[in-house]
């Protein structure tokens, strides 16, 4: 369960979110769009508990924000699986290790670790590439390989911010597919995009942020 | 447990992964740790070289002319007895007839018809002092003792080498600490140049929920290994550098010296390097780490 009650944040820059209210229900596959600068990557940081709000409460699978130490920051994120435009996989990794990163946080062992990074390699079809680095994959690869690495550890929630921003039309479509297809498993999705055209008839709820302020589309 | 394996094996293959940059932090820690070396070394030597020198100061007393035999023995127990004397040796009238005979093959009593050489004493001086041996007491109370008539020593140069000797071991532990200031801040920045180019890392690390213990471990165990290699390459350096020297001195120079390398400087150097390593490594990860 996400929860945003009464939540601003600024930046020192200017840039946030003001007084935003949602709510999205375990399993649900939920869209956030609106343009550059809306605010999309601050609600995305604070549900991730990157950024504390400045006001309001942040409620995710019942971490709430104003109750929040480094150690549960910590734990709150080991439920949460993270997409993001610029995929932020290690450079000096290979795929496999890439994947299997979580894993290692998490304290699983080396055995269990080979099965579930080969699943997850299946899953999003990179099969043979797990000791190609990021740099030797193209970007709709890199983008899946980092859904990999947000699926591996089962999370409740997975959080794809701009997961598309980098990728050709074709590769975003196989991407929300494969969101798609996590969704199935019961999944909690949210994924933030500013391509309207790529979500618009999935028959999904769709919250639109403009200027720091949300609503229902 | 395997974790912290996992860790471990990690930062081995951070340091293959980012091999240049490894490559210019062993190479560096080599060149600092054998000036730190160099130093070391020099500083243990510093002893050796003035126990040598001191073996080789020489303090002549001669007896006033009409002591018996009895009596320059008397006055040896007298010399011997004072603080900073190792030993005294008497040369009698006769042993010194029979020395000048050796030295100039002519006996001096057919020349005068008597022995005009007066008896005397070498005196050697106790070589280990840790501290300035100070010459001048020594001198004016062998000049108190009844009989004794003249001295001969090297005064002004015996004072020149003690006062260098005391100068060298009063100031290089203070030189070797500022030298290991000046390596442990090359070190930070070196540590902390080769961090800053993997913030991102720390960062992604972050963002999956690594503890900063997680993110931290590999980087000191890169920074241990590297510091474990470097010093294993500096050790042979060392060792070689001063057995070469030791050669050297021993068969192109007048002096016969016993150089030495201190197996501990190995033990100590390791500590050294692994500590300011650990604590650099912890210090620049934490610049990165939220």
């Amino acid at each position: 369960m996400i929860e945003f009650q009464n939540v601003s944040y600024n930046h020192k820059k200017g840039y946030g979110v003001n007084n935003l209210n949602m709510s999205i229900k375990n399993g649900d596959f939920t869209f956030l769009i609106g343009p550059t600068g809306s605010g999309k990557t601050t609600l995305m940081r604070l549900l991730y508990f990157d950024l504390l709000p400045d006001s309001g409460l942040v409620k995710v699978n019942g971490y709430v924000s104003n109750k929040l130490n480094q150690r549960k920051i910590l734990k709150a994120r080991m439920n949460i699986g993270m997409v993001f435009q610029d995929f932020k996989l290690l450079s000096d990794r290979n795929l496999f290790e890439n994947i299997a990163l979580p894993l290692h946080v998490m304290g699983f062992a080396t055995k269990q670790i080979a099965s579930r990074v080969e699943e997850a390699i299946e899953l999003v079809g990179l099969e043979g590439k797990e000791n190609h680095l990021p740099e030797e994959l193209s970007g709709g690869e890199q983008q899946r390989a980092s859904l990999a690495r947000a699926f591996i550890k089962e999370p409740d929630i997975i959080l794809a911010d701009e997961p598309t921003g980098n990728l050709d039309p074709v590769a975003s479509f196989e991407l929300v597919r494969l969101l798609e297809t996590i969704h199935e498993t019961g999944t909690t999705v949210l994924m933030a995009s500013h391509n309207y055209n790529l979500i618009k008839g999935r028959g999904r709820p769709i919250f639109e942020l403009k200027n720091g302020i949300l609503r229902v589309r | 447990m395997e974790k912290l394996f996992y860790l471990m094996i990690e930062g081995i293959k951070n340091t293959w992964r980012h091999k240049i940059s490894a490559l210019t932090a062993i190479f560096s820690l080599f060149i600092l740790l054998y000036i730190v070396g160099i130093i070391s070394i020099l500083e243990q030597n510093s002893f050796k070289v003035i126990q040598y020198l001191r073996s080789k100061y020489k303090i002549e007393v001669f007896f006033a002319d009409g002591i018996s035999n009895e009596e320059a023995i008397g006055v040896i127990h007298k010399i011997k007895k004072i603080d900073g004397v190792k030993n005294a040796t008497l040369i009698t009238k006769e042993d010194a007839l029979r020395i000048f005979k050796d030295q100039f093959g002519e006996n001096i009593i057919d020349l005068l018809g008597y022995n005009p050489l007066p008896a005397s004493s070498v005196v050697n001086v106790n070589r280990s002092i840790r501290e300035q041996l100070k010459i001048e007491p020594i001198i004016k109370q062998i000049k108190s003792i009844n009989f004794v008539d003249e001295i001969n020593y090297q005064g002004n140069l015996i004072k020149k080498i003690e006062r260098s000797y005391d100068k060298i071991s009063s100031y290089t532990p203070f030189f070797l600490g500022f030298v290991i200031l000046i390596i442990g801040l090359i070190i930070y920045n070196l540590i902390k140049v080769s961090i800053y180019s993997r913030r991102e890392t720390i960062k992604s690390l972050q963002l999956i929920g690594a503890s900063k213990l997680f993110v931290r471990l590999p980087f000191i165990f890169e920074g241990m290994l590297i510091s474990i290699i470097s010093v294993t390459l500096v050790f042979p350096a060392l060792f070689l550098t001063t057995m070469g020297s030791k050669y050297l001195i021993n068969n192109y120079t007048a002096f016969n010296l016993k150089l030495s390398i201190d197996p501990f400087l190995l033990l100590w150097l390791l500590a050294l390097v692994t500590v300011i390593t650990i604590l650099a490594s912890y210090r620049a990860v934490s610049t990165f780490l939220k």
